[in-house]
């Protein structure tokens, strides 16, 4: 593998972020964290991530959507992969009335709930990380 | 609060009695002496107590108070009746009229009456008050275990999933053992309040929006697949027996499997090691009938009613392993949520069935 990806976390709860973020470097992943939504769009603007970890449920209600409703108007960062992380899963269900409570709301995603087994964790950022992949060749 | 009166009787001077024995008491008075007319008063002035005269030209007593009641159940209605006639009466009662009041009547038994008329509404308006409460403190309750408390846990596990990796090859034996052992316990803890939240939030008119035609096969199957690892680890054996159906069932197949879970959890955590557990699925009229029968430690009689109530652990139950006493108020929320009943038959010592109607449909 040449350049490690870069994988960006953006949740608010320092204690998860230190257990997934450990996980993930061990594995060989850069790993930035931006603890509430708004640093974490920023971050997303200036960096150039391959993949998204993005927490629902932060500060005072699901902030976290309004994360991935602003990826979505754009057009370079609706490419990028986003894995969700979330409390529960009904919680999700209920912000998409209606909808299947897998959400695509952007080209790639995946939902997984906390906590996360270290291995189900890497395989669902491998598996993103190559769907991405695939997509963008096709593009081109 | 003001308590509010509305007479409603055709005699004229029926109206200035109740009228004149409640002056200086400060309860404000409506009065007429016309059906219809009374319904709009009622409407206008929101009273707290009603007085209906059985009979009056127009529209009749019976209709002003099924009027009345249709407008706001919680209203409470006394019946006036002029000759003795206490048979309609009780036909006014069993419509709702909380009671009446036979004319003639001295000005106690009127000032009675209505003192018991308005400590009733009282009651009724208090015991409306708690139902609301009860709701509200359900919501928040649901919020606050999601947030406060399971977040914090889903971080701790995270953490530990963490070290575990980080530390894999610095650990001893029994340190690794130990790690693993905190893990499990976060795991109940998770698996509890993932429980508590999941009966709070069985919303029984969205599960019916999800409804569609199910195979009862594939709902059996998937419950005795999940439940097998537990039965294995006590020898139990789960035999299950599906008849062919003639007509399709439509429900919710996620939620049915979990209840088929919940009473394959209870048979086998309720059973003696070596025993036998059957499922069997069968058509009655009208009816898809699911039951779950076990030859366990059955269930006392004075605890039967109380089973399916949140949070009811029985006794007996409590004796063979830790329990929440959810696991079947969350198969009755999800089964009255198909339009179905669910019972038991059970006799300590001996075993217990558990037996799920559904409405079949087509
Ligand atoms: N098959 C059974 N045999 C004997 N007792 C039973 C059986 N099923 C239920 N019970 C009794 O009914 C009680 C309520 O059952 P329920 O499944 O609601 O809760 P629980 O099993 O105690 O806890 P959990 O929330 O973990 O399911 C039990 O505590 C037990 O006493
Ligand atoms: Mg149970």
């Amino acid at each position: 593998m040449a350049t490690p990806k870069k994988l960006l976390i953006i949740d608010d709860d320092p204690d998860f972020v230190d257990g997934i973020k450990t996980i993930l470097r061990k594995a060989q992943y850069e790993v930035d964290v931006a603890y509430n939504p708004k640093d974490g769009f920023k971050a997303l603007e200036t960096g150039q991530y391959d993949l998204l970890l993005l927490d629902i449920m932060m500060g005072r209600g699901a902030e976290g959507i309004m994360v991935a409703r602003k990826m979505r108007k754009d057009t370079r960062l609706r490419e990028i992969p986003v894995l969700i992380i979330t409390g529960i899963r009904e919680q999700i269900a209920f912000l998409f009335p209606g909808e299947q409570v897998h959400p695509r709301f952007v080209a790639v995603d995946e939902l997984v709930e906390k906590p996360i087994e270290p291995t189900l964790l890497l395989e669902k950022v491998e598996a993103l990380l190559k769907e991405a992949k695939v997509k963008k060749a096709k593009a081109t | 609060m003001e308590n509010r009166i509305c007479i409603i009787d055709d005699e004229e001077v029926v109206l200035d009695s109740c009228t004149l024995i409640l002056e200086g008491s400060g309860y404000p008075i409506v009065t007429t002496t016309d059906g219809t007319r009374g319904l709009q008063l009622v409407q206008e002035s929101q009273p707290d107590l009603v007085f209906v005269d059985l009979k009056m030209p127009g529209i009749s007593g019976f209709e002003v108070l099924e009027r009345i009641r249709a407008m706001d159940p919680n209203i409470v209605t006394i019946v006036i009746t002029g000759f003795a006639t206490v048979g309609s009466a009780v036909d006014a009662m069993k419509q709702g009229a909380y009671d009446f009041l036979p004319k003639p009547f001295t000005p106690d038994e009127f000032r009675l009456i209505v003192q018991r008329g308005f400590e009733k509404r009282r009651l009724v308006l208090e015991a409306i008050a708690l139902r609301h409460e009860k709701e509200l403190l359900r919501e928040q309750f649901a919020a606050i275990i999601s947030h406060e408390v399971r977040s914090p846990l889903a971080a701790v596990q995270q953490s530990l999933m963490a070290l575990q990796m980080e530390l894999e090859d610095r650990l001893d034996e029994d340190q690794k053992k130990r790690l693993q052992r905190l893990q499990v316990r976060i795991d109940d803890l998770l698996r509890l309040i993932h429980t508590w939240l999941r009966v709070m939030s069985v919303d029984e008119s969205k599960l019916r929006e999800t409804f569609r035609r199910i195979s009862v096969a594939t709902v059996v199957s998937k419950a005795v697949e999940s439940v097998q690892p537990q039965a294995m680890r006590k020898d139990i054996e789960i035999t299950t027996s599906v008849e062919p159906l003639s007509c399709a069932v439509t429900g919710d197949e996620g939620t049915l499997v979990e209840t088929l879970v919940n009473l394959l959890v209870n048979a086998v955590k309720y059973s003696h090691t070596g025993s036998q557990v059957q499922v069997r699925a069968k058509e009655q009229p009208d009816n898809l009938v699911l039951s779950v029968a076990d030859t366990g430690i059955g269930i006392p009689k004075e605890e039967l009613p109380y089973i399916f109530e949140d949070f009811y652990a029985g006794k007996t139950g409590q004796m063979v392993e830790k329990s929440s006493g959810l696991g079947l108020a969350i198969a009755r929320r999800i089964v009255q949520a198909h339009g179905g009943t669910i019972t038991v038959d059970s006799e300590p010592g001996r075993g217990s069935t558990f037996t799920i109607c559904l409405p079949a449909l087509e």
